[in-house]
């Protein structure tokens, strides 16, 4: 009896004290999880380690570029509004440009910037020379034409004067699936094939779409978007080959997308894609 | 032209090929190697996948969609083979390990998060997946017998508290990342959605399948379909309302626990389709993530060291603090352990939502399937171990309901009979057994009379099998006395005499002035406490005018009052079959 009794004492003692340790754990849990609320640091994986403390150095090849970067470099566009709120996320300061041409950027140089911001398409070949982070934008291949001109469906722009780009990865495009009835007009990077559009020697120039609503945004009166051809590519930043920085800068614009600053910047500075028409053609 | 076509080697054929023949292969060629069958299935889906033979390629959505309805299978089969009787006995047990397996690995993740320096969202986050887990070794336990122990029941029911409260966690951390101003309306939201998830599986769900059954449950394939589309309808709704599609898919376990019970056709064919098709599937799904070139890499190593060690530490902490609680052996309390160690299911959901909104990289992604390969292998070799140390489990549970077997010559069963059995084995989620008996020189019932018979079976809500022996009642139910494999017996046969048996015995009059019945039993202490419960579980009875009809006769009434008949009990038969008694 007296053995049942000092169990029974000890038995409950012993369930005392599992209440107060479950008690004092979920205490300790509560107050971690607070602790864990009020706690401010980086998104787990990685940290950005900038080439000069607390500044993001952006490269970018075409200041201004409608849509992308306009106004006094960093104020305003699409990859000048992107690069502050990463560079926000990633705990820095402030935002410094450093103009690139764009065939030095996709060598790999970008002259001591910590990221290239440049409407970059990632290929396998410029992936070479470059890291290139998740994509930021949707970019469908766009056809860019003269004001005026009209097309609706592909018969309608193999009819149009086409100029292309030897810089462009959306030349093959034209050749293969376009197919334009007579020769396109070639020139070298995409300042000269808009100076042709602009002259009227050429009706259509193909480009990632959002560089194409950018411009047609930016000039009404000159350019217009006919359409889209079918094409999942993407807009990029790009780092140096082998940079520590990639899985942060990674990690930091899929949150940008998921808390809908990307899709607030591009409905802002470039408009939406929605509204272009989809033209299909037999590639 | 080539002789053989190479786009053969592409496409759902030849995709569907490989993976069958990895959940063929798989555990056969790991367990020459003294290693549990599912790692077969992990390693082997890592072998076909896109960082091991390419033969599933990267962009393949068709094997990892199949794993999900696996996942959410796995689940659903949790709740349905849970004995409710089981879990609402050990209901406290599962409420403290669940807030234990919760909160001490929970918290250890936290403590990392924290020590690391990373945001609060991805800190919690690391808590909320290291909390949960997933059954994975639950169908070894299964068939080993082990589903009705206590250390299962609490761990089973345990799992839905934590991967509840981890999938809450996810759902508020992802709200607040993706829209700061949601967290009070996420939380809303949820909370609504499982007082709606509740309603529903309680009130909704198993009336409407009943209700369904009754009409076409007479075919097993309609049958088994209906049961699929409960658990997705579920899934879905637990979906609309923020909470993740397993915790609904266990939901739908629950409702229909006894409109599908343990020995039933209908769960023989679940467990067919779970252990042939569905797990395994999910299994492989698995292995087709492991990536060893970024997974071995220094730093996701050193995070994986870290998250292994909270992992399995936090819900070693948890097992044992609440096995000691609970007075539990040490077999019983690493058996809960094996139950609450391997991370997958939950565990993937939270890391992979957490990467896509930008709290966790790729470092951790790569850590957390670490964790989740060596959780699955260290829970595989312990449960293989820790069955061999668990004490057998009691057979014969000694609930009246557990196993029906209702014996009835050729001119049956009677409705009042079928009635009796579904409502005897509905409430202990029992299983029924039909014999109908014919005389050596009787004509055996032909294929659209047993068509008639199954048909009338499932209107009635009888959930077992059906068989023609050739004796006569009397003989029947000696040989059932005799294997003492049942829980009670059922007499179509108002004329039937015999003296009781061990086992009790309901003789049914469903005649045409309403059904009687009648409790042969040889006597006893509790043969007052029986014939209440079984007038109670009679009193649920509600027969429709409609599907009344014995023969050319038609019935009124309901299965209502029991009289008693005391006979001594017969000698052989009462030796040969004492398990049962009610």
């Amino acid at each position: 009896m007296r053995g049942c009794i000092q169990a029974s004492i000890t038995n409950g003692r012993w369930h005392g004290a599992l209440r107060r340790a479950a008690a004092a754990l979920a205490a300790a849990s509560l107050v971690l999880l607070v602790a864990g609320c009020m706690a401010g640091g980086d998104a787990a994986g990685a940290s950005f380690k900038p080439v000069h403390p607390g500044v993001l150095a952006v490269a970018t090849a075409l200041v201004p570029a409608p849509g992308f970067w306009e106004g006094p470099p960093g104020n305003g566009g699409f990859e000048a509004q992107l690069a502050t709120a990463l560079a926000h996320r990633l705990g820095l300061n402030r935002v410094r440009i450093v103009q690139v041409p764009f065939g030095q950027i996709v060598g790999g140089h970008l002259n001591g910037a910590d990221i290239a911001m440049s409407q970059l398409t990632p290929t396998s070949e410029r992936e070479r020379s470059l890291d290139f982070s998740t994509a930021y934008l949707t970019a469908p291949p766009g056809v860019l034409a003269r004001e005026g001109v009209e097309a609706r469906d592909l018969k309608s722009l193999q009819a149009l004067r086409w100029v292309t780009s030897r810089t462009s990865t959306l030349t093959p495009i034209v050749m293969n699936e376009v197919r334009p009835d007579t020769t396109p007009l070639s020139v070298e990077d995409r300042s000269a094939a808009l100076a042709v559009l602009r002259s009227g020697r050429a009706d259509a120039l193909l480009l990632d779409l959002p560089v194409a609503l950018g411009l047609a945004r930016e000039d009404p009166g000159q350019f217009t978007v006919l359409g889209q051809l079918p094409g999942n590519e993407g807009l990029a930043a790009a780092l140096p080959n082998g940079s520590p920085n990639l899985e942060i800068v990674d990690t930091e614009l899929r949150a940008l997308q998921a808390d809908g600053t990307i899709d607030r910047l591009r409905a802002r500075w470039l408009g939406s894609e929605a509204a272009v028409p989809l033209i299909r053609t037999e590639g | 032209m080539p002789l053989l076509n190479e786009s053969a080697t592409s496409g759902p054929v030849f995709v569907f090929l490989v993976v069958f023949a990895v959940i063929l292969l798989g555990p056969i060629v790991v367990s020459r190697f003294g290693l549990p069958g599912l790692i077969g299935l992990v390693l082997g889906g890592y072998v076909i996948g896109a960082h091991g033979l390419g033969l599933i390629p990267a962009g393949d959505q068709t094997v990892p969609e199949l794993g999900q309805l696996g996942l959410l299978y796995l689940m659903f089969v949790a709740g349905l083979e849970l004995d409710l009787q089981i879990l609402r006995e050990n209901r406290r047990a599962a409420i403290g390990l669940g807030l234990l397996a919760f909160v001490v690995p929970g918290g250890l993740g936290v403590c990392i998060g924290l020590g690391l320096g990373w945001s609060h969202g991805a800190t919690l986050l690391l808590g909320a997946l290291l909390a949960s887990h997933t059954l994975i070794v639950y169908p070894t336990l299964r068939e080993a017998g082990l589903s009705d122990t206590r250390p299962v029941a609490s761990a089973v029911g345990a799992t839905v508290l934590t991967d509840t409260l981890a999938l809450i966690t996810l759902a508020v951390v992802a709200g607040a990342e993706t829209d700061p101003g949601a967290v009070p309306r996420v939380i809303a939201k949820i909370a609504i959605g499982f007082v709606v998830l509740g309603i529903f599986s309680i009130a909704v769900l198993p009336r409407l399948v009943e209700a369904v059954l009754r009409q076409w449950g007479a075919d097993g394939v309609a049958r088994y379909l209906v049961i699929l589309v409960a658990m997705l309808g579920t899934s879905l709704l637990a979906l609309a309302f923020g909470i993740e599609g397993i915790i609904g898919a266990f939901f739908a376990g629950l409702a229909l626990n006894s409109l599908v019970p343990n020995e039933g056709p209908s769960m023989e064919q679940v467990e067919f389709f779970g252990t042939a098709v569905f797990v395994p599937i999910f299994l492989v799904s698995i292995g087709l993530l492991l990536d060893p070139s970024v997974m071995f890499t220094g730093d996701a190593l050193s995070l994986a060291a870290l998250i292994c060690g909270a992992a399995f530490i936090g819900k070693a902490v948890a097992c044992w603090v609440a096995g000691a609680w609970l007075g539990f052996s040490w077999p019983e309390r690493l058996t809960m352990y094996v139950l609450t160690v391997p991370q997958a299911a939950a565990t993937l959901a939270v890391t992979l939502i957490g990467f896509e909104i930008g709290l966790f990289g790729v470092t951790v992604v790569n850590a957390v399937l670490v964790l989740i390969v060596v959780s699955i292998l260290l829970a595989a070799i312990l449960t293989r171990r820790v069955v061999g140390w668990m004490p057998a489990p009691e057979r014969g549970s000694g609930r009246l309901g557990a196993r029906v077997l209702v014996v009835t010559p050729v001119t049956g069963p009677s409705d009042a009979a079928v009635r009796a059995a579904a409502l005897l084995s509905r409430p202990d989620g029992g299983s029924s057994e039909l014999v109908v008996t014919r005389a050596p020189g009787e004509p055996a019932p032909d294929s659209a009379e047993l068509r008639g018979v199954r048909q009338r079976l499932a209107r009635h809500g009888f959930e077992g099998t059906l068989r023609v022996e050739v004796a006569d009642v009397s003989d029947a139910v000696r040989r059932a006395a005799a294997a003492g494999e049942h829980s009670v017996v059922i007499v179509d046969e108002p004329a039937f005499d015999h003296a009781p048996t061990g086992i009790p015995l309901l003789v049914v009059d469903g005649g045409l002035s309403g059904p009687s019945v009648e409790l042969v039993h040889g006597g006893g202490s509790e043969i007052d406490e029986m014939v209440a419960e079984i007038q109670r579980r009679f009193a649920r009875d509600a027969p429709r005018a409609r599907t009344l009809r014995r023969g050319s006769g038609a019935m009124t009434g309901r299965l209502g009052s029991v009289t008693v008949r005391r006979r001594p009990v017969a000698a052989a038969a009462a030796g040969d079959g004492g398990a049962a008694d009610g």
